[in-house]
């Protein structure tokens, strides 16, 4: 595996309840690349998600973020990454800002450290007037925009969101996208898995389709040889090209 | 720094959940009422004892039965506390994200573990303080006190560790607290059999809690039973820490 990608998934397979959910997925992601991962459900994206958080570890195959072997040094890999879980988990009993300054802690940023990444996020996701508040009374947008607070508070190089625009409006969808596109920007990789396909036009540089585990495409949004991402899915999906 | 990081998480949600509050709560008031009925009793027989040559004062008759009063609640009060501590989190899906930011299962549970320690700790102060202001004023056998708090202490801590272990083993808190309940009950009554049947010691007496504590509340520091409590709390920190790392391999 080369190590001047940011992200290097080589052949991963994983095993879920019995059957095959993820088979032989290998990808690269370069900084500044935004991949759209499209499937329909139980297509594998959760576990590779997953697998990539950290979260599952691979029946076979390897991950690697910038050059750090997730098997050998799994601490270190996922420091350099921010995840936001399809429901946004998180503890009700603590404040917005309690999240946010506990998810640097315990990445190991100081106190003055992480107050100053919570001031930074929560002035950029318009969190202010949450900030005291208890994730437990949020309504369920401003959960998904505190997950995603948490997801970013440490100025990842890899961002993977699972389902992000889930529960939000359509002014807060066009924000997350402006902030997708300003972290590329910044040098950071994101992995957006969607079930919105325009949500993957509007915002991604690549889409990678899985079907039934396996990497069925992966390639650049506008290098479809004139098909757009919207056949090809269907294609894909009802098995009627690959 | 990390396992600092996770305890003082750990201990900001014990700090602001009802559970905690109100378990401390309903507990030191019934501790300060077997206290005070303790104190009363020990006060009223002063004339009998003064005729016993040797007679059991302030610590064998007040403040250790108060100890042993705690031991009893932390039987159910140290499994609620643990129960959500790893089961609860891995249901609501904040477990797989803990992990996500790079923290190793070792360090979840002993940040976990330690902020459960803090708070035992301050609820054995509590109720040790009700003796430690009265006994100043008397005469209180402080080296059996001093064993029969570390021998206190000692327990809470393997409680602990077990309520950790079984909160590692499931996604319900529930059933954690259950089995926790259970296998301390286990633990102290593993040689009921063998005392049944007339035989005592062995490996069996020697496998039982109680057997252990027994001898720290008396006021003995034997090495065997500290030796004991340690294997018992890094063998269930062991489990917790194992069961915690299979997670990303079985779901």
């Amino acid at each position: 595996m080369s190590a001047a990608h940011l992200l290097n998934v080589a052949d991963v397979t994983r095993r879920r309840a019995g059957r095959l959910a993820v088979e032989g997925v290998s990808f690269c992601l370069n900084r500044g690349e935004v991949l759209g991962l499209l499937g329909v459900n139980g297509a594998g994206k959760s576990t590779t998600l997953s697998m990539l958080a950290g979260a599952l570890r691979p029946d076979s195959g390897h991950i690697e973020l910038d050059g750090m072997d997730f098997a050998r040094q799994p601490a270190m890999a996922r420091r350099l990454l921010g995840w936001l879980p399809e429901s946004a988990p998180l503890w009700p009993e603590l404040s917005v800002d309690e999240h946010l300054i506990a998810f640097s802690r315990l990445r190991g940023a100081s106190r003055a450290v992480a107050k100053r990444a919570a001031d930074t996020i929560v002035a950029r996701l318009q969190l202010g007037d949450l900030r005291r508040r208890l994730a437990g009374v949020l309504s369920q947008g401003q959960r998904q925009r505190l997950g995603l607070a948490c997801a970013l508070v440490h100025d990842p190089a890899l961002i993977i969101l699972d389902e992000p625009a889930n529960a939000l409006d359509p002014v807060q969808v066009g924000e997350l996208r402006r902030l997708i596109r300003e972290r590329a920007a910044a040098g950071a990789a994101v992995i957006l898995s969607t079930h919105v396909l325009g949500e993957v036009v509007a915002v991604c540089d690549r889409v990678a389709i899985l079907h039934e585990g396996r990497l069925r495409h992966d390639a650049p949004l506008h290098d479809d040889h004139g098909s757009d991402i919207e056949s090809v899915f269907f294609g894909i999906a009802t098995g009627a090209g690959a | 720094m990390s396992i600092a990081a996770v305890a003082r998480l750990e201990w900001r949600r014990l700090a602001v959940r009802p559970l905690a509050w109100a378990l401390a709560a309903l507990t030191i008031a019934w501790l300060a009422w077997t206290f005070v009925l303790g104190l009363g009793q020990f006060l009223g027989a002063q004339v009998k004892l003064a005729g016993i040559a040797d007679a059991p004062g302030f610590t064998d008759l007040v403040a250790i039965p108060l100890l042993a009063e705690l031991v009893k609640l932390a039987f159910l009060v140290v499994p609620l506390m643990t129960m959500t501590q790893l089961a609860g989190e891995r249901r609501a899906g904040t477990l797989a994200l803990l992990a996500s930011t790079g923290l190793s299962p070792t360090r979840i549970v002993l940040g976990k573990y330690i902020a459960v320690l803090g708070w035992l700790a301050l609820w054995l102060l509590a109720t040790l303080a009700m003796p430690l202001l009265v006994g100043a004023e008397s005469t209180a056998d402080w080296g059996k006190l001093a064993a029969a708090t570390l021998g206190t202490a000692l327990l809470l801590a393997t409680l602990a560790a077990i309520g950790l272990a079984c909160s590692a083993a499931t996604s319900f808190p529930a059933i954690a607290a259950a089995m926790a309940l259970i296998v301390t009950l286990v633990l102290w009554t593993i040689d009921r059999g063998a005392q049944a049947a007339g035989l005592s010691g062995g490996f069996l007496g020697w496998l039982t809690m109680a057997t252990h504590l027994q001898n720290l509340l008396r006021g003995l520091v034997v090495s065997s039973d500290l030796i004991w409590f340690a294997l018992a709390i890094a063998l269930s920190l062991i489990l917790a820490i194992r069961r915690l790392g299979a997670d990303r391999e079985r779901q």
